[in-house]
């Protein structure tokens, strides 16, 4: 126990100053500071421009659009009538607008001209909320009216307490998906970290000695705890970042008035939070006890390349399925994933993080990976304990199958 | 003491130990002699239990070696390797508790083998910037560190210029003074056969020869004999003897004579045979020795 702990120490303090971790810690807090940061920063340096329209036409018709289209778009002037041709200069020179639009109406029906900068940010549908007015102008009916008639009722009934409604749970759906990637992201990194500990121990030949000194079990024990404990300093470190910065990213980025508008605080839940622990240890035994056995087998650095690629291929997989996961949380083929191990950390994880998973499947999950890291530290130990000797060019399969039965 | 019992070890195919079998007496200093893949490494491994034997058995002190005991060992490897990044003090230390010296003790010892081995300047200093003869001191003293009972060094001397090989041979004697036994391999004689007290050649896998040096020396079946002047009076004496010419120069004549042969007598004829202006007689060297029993057959496993 006591050697665990010296190369847990030990492998804390050299990885700490080393600069990869250092400047790994940092660009991470950057990217999600930018992440959490990047709507506020759109919504003040391109909707005033993007979102901006200057209206013209009758009075009456004007302000009747106005009001339909709130929320849509920031209607920055009125006119009776657009100057012909209408230039961009004419629309830098009422609020840098990104249209003009007249209003019209012939053969009872409203007519738009549209004049944008940019063709390909106005369609069909762009102009959809102006539907009301023109069926008020069909039909002759009183204004008033005709607004609230074109606006659906609706009650969103949730079947579980999970998310209070469809806002918490679009933006919990945006949070899973933030969170699976730093979970991936801390997984490859630490365990890329784990393998390249171990390739430097193994081409610099230091390794003998350490083996002739403690059990290779022990050394890789403590390799791996140090990068688990490094791993999750990380991501506190990014996730204080993203929920440091949240409470002003949101209020920065709605749109005053705007329905749009987020909660003060970053939604994560303790139930998210422990999933994403768990799911991270459980991931990180997984693969990086796998990681450190291929690395255990080069003897050159330059080796490295060609065994880390059939490992990272496998987590990229998962990554990609994950993602169908927190899209389709309740789709046979997630559910049967969140029991394949390797796969299933990503993908489980996903599915809490949107969906309310039974917990018979959350705990199945956990026991089958738990198992499957458990198996993986015993096989990985045995690669590990062999190929910590082996040098020369990378052994084949059937050596390293041999070496494991001597 | 340190017995090893017809201990064996294969590597797939290749049989790289085959029934070696020796003692080292506790304080004693052992050279393993042999040419590379002759099995000494991978002996020594097994001492380690960094390989565990095919069969036969190794013990210290009457005890199989376990990985508590393995503690009280020190090695270094024929392969040397520091973490780079490392401090010099950081580096020794670690090693030192890894072998179980508290924090201060090991930091203490540190600072008394910085002295021994003169690197106390290159403390704080990260190992990738210190030279190949001062890497080796410092892994030295990584190995030397928590005293060992038992202290196995692979080719210790490889590489490091005469100056740096004078102080590793100070340091292994400062050990052996504490009471260390020392098992080291060497391909430089002069030096092992400066320190070592019983030696051991092996090749192919398999113990060729074993003793102390005059153990050795009377087991060689030859002994050398420098004469001059070259005459062909002398050189008849020689031919009589059936003593097999070895070389000669502008000096001497060299000739190889049977370990049993009556040098008095020998003397004496040479002597009749005209003037004489040398007759030395030479105890076979280690380095004679170990060519002897190496044989023409030195390399039957692959594995070192």
């Amino acid at each position: 126990m006591n050697e665990i702990v010296l190369v847990f120490g030990a492998e804390v303090v050299r990885k700490v100053r080393s600069r990869p971790f250092l400047l790994a810690t940092a660009m991470g807090a950057l990217a999600i500071g930018l992440f959490v940061e990047a709507p506020a920063f759109m919504t003040h340096t391109f909707s005033s421009q993007a979102d901006a329209i200057v209206l013209a036409g009758p009075p009456a018709l004007r302000a009747h659009a106005a009001t339909l289209l709130r929320g849509d778009f920031d209607v920055t002037a009125g006119v009776d009538a657009l100057p012909q041709p209408v230039t961009t200069q004419f629309l830098d020179d009422h609020g840098r607008a990104a249209a003009a639009v007249a209003l019209s109406v012939g053969g009872g029906r409203l007519h738009l001209d549209v004049y944008p900068r940019d063709l390909a940010a106005f369609n069909d549908v762009t102009f959809r909320s102006l539907s009301p007015l023109d069926f008020q102008i069909a039909t002759g009916l009183p204004f008033d009216r005709v607004k609230h008639l074109a606006r659906i009722q609706r009650t969103l009934h949730p079947l579980d307490a999970k998310f209070a409604d469809s806002k918490t749970a679009a933006l919990a759906h945006g949070i899973a998906l933030g969170l699976l990637f730093i979970l991936y992201l801390s997984i490859i990194i630490a365990s890329q970290s784990v393998m390249a500990s171990v390739a430097e121990e193994k081409t610099s030949r230091i390794a003998e000695l350490l083996v002739a000194t403690i059990s290779p079990v022990s050394l890789l024990t403590g390799k791996t705890l140090a990068a688990a404990m490094l791993a999750l300093l990380q991501i506190v470190v990014w996730l204080s970042t993203a929920l440091l910065l949240f409470p002003h990213a949101a209020a920065s980025a709605a749109l005053p008035g705007s329905p749009d508008a987020l909660p003060a605080d970053l939604p994560i839940s303790a139930e998210v939070l422990s999933a994403f622990v768990v799911f991270f240890v459980i991931g990180f035994l997984e693969y990086a006890t796998i990681y450190a056995a291929a690395a255990s087998l080069i003897s050159r650095t330059e080796d490295l390349g060609s065994v880390s690629t059939p490992v990272v291929l496998p987590a990229v997989a998962a990554f990609l399925v994950a993602q169908f996961a927190a899209i389709a949380p309740n789709a046979p083929f997630s559910i049967a994933m969140s029991f394949v191990p390797f796969v299933s950390p990503f993908v489980m994880f996903a599915r809490v993080a949107v969906s309310s998973v039974p917990s018979w499947e959350v705990g199945t999950a956990m026991l089958v990976n738990a198992v499957a890291a458990v198996a993986c530290f015993y096989v990985a130990g045995k690669i590990y304990r062999v190929g910590m000797l082996l040098y020369g060019k990378l052994p084949s399969v059937r050596q390293i199958a041999a070496a494991l039965r001597s | 003491m340190l017995v090893l019992d017809r201990v064996t070890r294969s590597f797939g195919g290749v049989r790289a130990v085959r029934g070696v079998s020796f003692t080292v007496s506790t304080g004693g200093v052992y050279g393993l002699l042999g040419p590379n893949g002759a099995g000494k490494t991978t002996t020594m491994r097994m001492i380690l239990g960094i390989y565990p034997p095919d069969s036969g058995t190794i013990s210290w002190n009457g005890h199989p070696v376990d990985a508590a005991l393995r503690r009280r060992f020190g090695y270094l490897p024929e392969e040397r390797g520091l973490y780079g990044r490392m401090r010099v003090r950081e580096q020794i230390v670690y090693f030192g508790r890894l072998h179980g010296l508290t924090h201060a003790d090991a930091n203490r010892r540190c600072d008394e083998w910085m002295d021994r081995l003169d690197i106390a300047q290159y403390a704080r200093r990260a190992c990738s910037e210190l030279s190949k003869g001062n890497q080796q001191k410092v892994q030295m003293a990584c190995a030397s560190l928590h005293d060992p009972e038992l202290l196995i060094l692979d080719e210790p001397f490889s590489g490091l210029d005469p100056l740096n090989a004078e102080a590793l041979l100070r340091a292994m004697q400062a050990l052996r003074e504490r009471g260390t036994t020392l098992v080291l391999s060497s391909h430089q004689m002069w030096q092992i056969e400066r320190i070592c007290t019983e030696f051991c050649v092996v090749a192919g896998g398999e113990v060729r020869a074993r003793g102390t040096l005059p153990e050795l020396r009377r087991a060689f079946p030859t002994r050398t004999v420098r004469v001059s002047p070259d005459t062909p009076e002398i050189r008849a004496v020689f031919r009589r003897a059936g003593a097999a010419e070895q070389s000669a120069d502008d000096e001497a004549l060299a000739y190889a004579v049977s370990a049993d042969a009556d040098f008095s007598a020998l003397l004496r004829e040479v002597v009749a045979a005209g003037p004489v202006t040398t007759f030395d007689r030479a105890e076979p060297s280690l380095s004679e020795i170990y060519v002897r029993a190496v044989g023409d057959q030195p390399n039957d496993g692959l594995v070192e």
